[in-house]
């Protein structure tokens, strides 16, 4: 009962502070998800992670100096210390022989545990507003208040503003640094805009998500919505709304059940919706990739049927001839449940219709055979003619290649070739 | 032999660059002559391509001074159009190719400003110029190797400048590709244009360039191609003659010397 009234609660966004906790994380989630998109595009996703563990000395920091709990106090220090790891990163790499990914992951670990060593420090020092420090870690929307989001929220406007004024600016230097430059583009302003708007997306979460996970908001979003999209304007669109949706869901199952962190939920979250992205992508996705290699393989066998209705009837004089399946084996050695299978599809094309328990080629079936017989033996006269292959190696190329050739390049084999009479292997070309 | 001309388009002082203190280019001086077909000619590693980032400032220089339309740089961008190599970016990026050549028509001062449909018209005149206009809605990671490199001159084009710059425009592409540009660069030329084109073909070269310029870390030529491409010449600029220099240079890495003392 009790928890049919929270979820109630929730939806309807009956209680001021339920509000407060969705508008909060909804625009952070759309913040860090558009900005990620860059950093994920510059090849940055290591960087946000080291960004992420190095905010935490920093907001330990801050609560040793003010004595609170204050937002503004905890971000300041966060801001600083993100930034410095950044900083860090690159000095390390240009003047030492450091490479950029062991740079990362030094900074990541010394600024952690620096963070982890302040935590405790402050958990033992007896000071009753330290109390919900450690939610920093994994994150509790739970616990954002009105001033918060005052804090959080217009730092994350902040960002989405700056993404949208400064947008052509920010794809061109993620795009091509040298070019940029070249036609007089502050780049080291530009960059050091996204890697500062990176930091703050990445300090507005702690609340929210906690600064362990807080990468995953900005580089997950991001890759899932590479998947749906070729334009970056609809890449960005795509991720911010992954993003919001995936916050909100993953705060609502942490308001249902008592103590459970807000961050692990929404990275959950985010992954599912990647790893949907990821099979089921169109274009893109695996399931896609499977379905188009299905429908080659189907194309291929369907083709290689009216080769062998073709072969058959070249043979007898008799096109229309009435064929046994296992006649269809013995000119071509198809398995029988494929073979069975591709006729069924070719009687639905009406390429031929089923006599008894045989089969028989329509006018257009004959049409289809002879056509990717013609194409097959103009191909083996091309690579005996312009390749110079010998004409006894040039078959199992032309098996292949007979399924690819579009109308447009058979016209043009036509017109190259002048249409011979006869292959390499003297058999007559069907035109 | 280095011949020098009057009125230059780009003029080079004692250039000298070193990258992790390794000089790559050393005491480089030249003047280039306008409205030419010019390639910068040299073996692999011999400095070509940082030359052409010298010119557009985006490599530190260790000395010397360049002058471009006897200006500098920052005053004259945006008569300069400069085509980087086609790996140097990541042609995974979200986007088509008629946004690649609209970046060409970039103005950084208009900073909030939309592409007009003027604009748009450009980029599209530049991409029918180059063939492309059929691929103008493609996403870039789509493209073979010529057709990005195309996709790259067409933003070039876009930018309706008087001196390009180009870094291996003809690597990795195929030979129709190859003399569809080259074919682009002469009637550019005929437009009064001046193109700088780093090369490594030496055969292709003398047919494409009328002017010169041979390179191994220093400079060994610079001048019109008949005069430039002799036996001796490209000799000293293939040839194992520079071992001298080249220790040095080593020498100079390792013991982390300053390339001038300040």
């Amino acid at each position: 009962m009790n928890e049919h009234l929270n979820i109630l609660d929730f939806i309807l966004l009956r209680e001021a502070n339920v509000r407060y906790v969705v508008l909060g994380t909804m625009l952070l989630s759309v913040a860090s998800s558009v900005i990620g998109c860059f950093a994920l595009l510059r090849k940055r996703a290591l960087v946000v992670d080291s960004i992420s563990h190095s905010v935490l000395p920093g907001i330990c920091l801050g609560f040793i100096l003010s004595g609170t709990k204050d937002p503004l106090f905890l971000i300041v220090g966060a801001v600083i210390t993100g930034w410095l790891s950044v900083y860090f990163i690159d000095i390390i790499t240009r003047y030492s022989k450091i490479k950029a990914d062991t740079a990362i992951g030094l900074n990541l670990s010394l600024f952690f545990a620096i963070g982890v060593l302040l935590l405790t420090v402050i958990q033992n020092s007896g000071n009753p507003n330290q109390a919900g420090l450690s939610d920093y870690l994994f994150g509790k929307a739970a616990a954002i208040v009105l001033s918060d989001l005052y804090v959080f929220g217009s730092l994350a406007v902040i960002i989405i503003l700056a993404v949208v004024v400064f947008f052509k600016q920010f794809t061109l230097v993620s795009f091509d640094l040298h070019f940029a430059k070249t036609i007089g583009l502050p780049i080291k302003f530009y960059e050091f805009l996204l890697s500062i708007l990176t930091v703050i997306a990445v300090a507005i979460g702690i609340q929210t998500v906690g600064v362990v996970l807080m990468a995953a908001m900005l580089i997950t979003p991001a890759a899932t919505a590479k998947y749906w999209t070729n334009d970056l304007r609809k890449m960005v669109v795509i991720a911010a709304v992954i993003g919001a949706l995936s916050g909100v869901v993953g705060v609502f199952i942490s308001y249902l059940f008592a103590n459970m962190p807000t961050g692990p939920w929404i990275v959950l979250i985010f992954s599912m919706v990647a790893v949907f992205s990821i099979v089921f992508a169109p274009e893109k996705g695996i399931f896609a990739k499977y379905f188009r290699q299905k429908k080659n393989k189907k194309k291929m066998l369907e083709d290689n049927i009216l080769k062998a209705f073709y072969k058959l009837g070249e043979h007898d004089g008799d096109f229309f001839k009435k064929r046994s399946a296992e006649e269809l084996i013995m000119a071509r050695k198809f398995k029988r449940s494929l073979l069975l299978k591709g006729l069924r599809s070719l009687r639905k094309l009406n390429l031929l219709t089923k006599v008894n328990d045989s089969f028989v080629l329509s006018r257009d079936g004959m049409a289809a055979g002879a056509r990717i017989t013609k194409i097959h033996r103009l191909w083996e006269i091309y690579l005996t003619k312009y390749l110079r292959v010998a004409d006894d190696h040039v078959h199992d190329d032309a098996e292949t290649i007979e399924h690819i050739i579009t109308p447009d390049l058979e016209k043009r084999l036509e017109d190259l070739l002048q249409y011979p009479q006869e292959d390499p292997h003297n058999k007559q070309i069907p035109y | 032999m280095i011949i020098h001309v009057e009125n230059p388009i780009v003029e080079v002082h004692d250039l000298t660059v070193s990258y992790n203190s390794k000089p790559v280019l050393w005491n480089v001086d030249f003047t280039l002559p306008v409205g030419q077909m010019i390639g910068i000619i040299g073996p692999n590693g011999a400095g070509k391509s940082t030359l052409l980032k010298s010119l557009m400032d985006l490599v530190p220089t260790s000395s010397g001074f360049i002058k471009l339309f006897n200006d500098d740089l920052d005053k004259v961008r945006h008569k300069i159009s400069y085509v980087p190599q086609r790996e140097s970016v990541d042609w995974d990026f979200p986007a088509s190719v008629m946004d690649v050549a609209l970046m060409g028509r970039y103005k950084p001062k208009n900073i909030f400003g939309r592409f007009t449909k003027e604009d748009k018209e450009i980029a599209a005149d530049c991409l029918k110029r180059v063939n492309m206009l059929d691929y103008a809605n493609r996403q870039i990671s789509q493209l073979s190797g010529g057709q990005q490199q195309r996709a790259f001159l067409a933003r070039a084009l876009a930018q309706q400048a008087d001196l390009y710059l180009m870094d291996e425009p003809f690597a990795g592409v195929d030979a129709a590709t190859e003399k569809s540009i080259v074919d682009l660069f002469l009637s550019m030329k005929k437009e009064g244009k001046t193109i700088l084109v780093v090369h490594h073909d030496l055969q292709s070269a003398i047919d494409y360039f009328n002017w010169v310029l041979l390179i191994n870390t220093r400079l060994v030529a610079s001048g019109p191609v008949k005069e430039v491409f002799t036996t001796e010449l490209l000799q000293e600029t293939y040839g194992g003659q520079l071992t001298l220099l080249s220790k040095i240079g080593d020498l100079i890495k390792e013991k982390q010397f300053p390339m001038r003392e300040q």
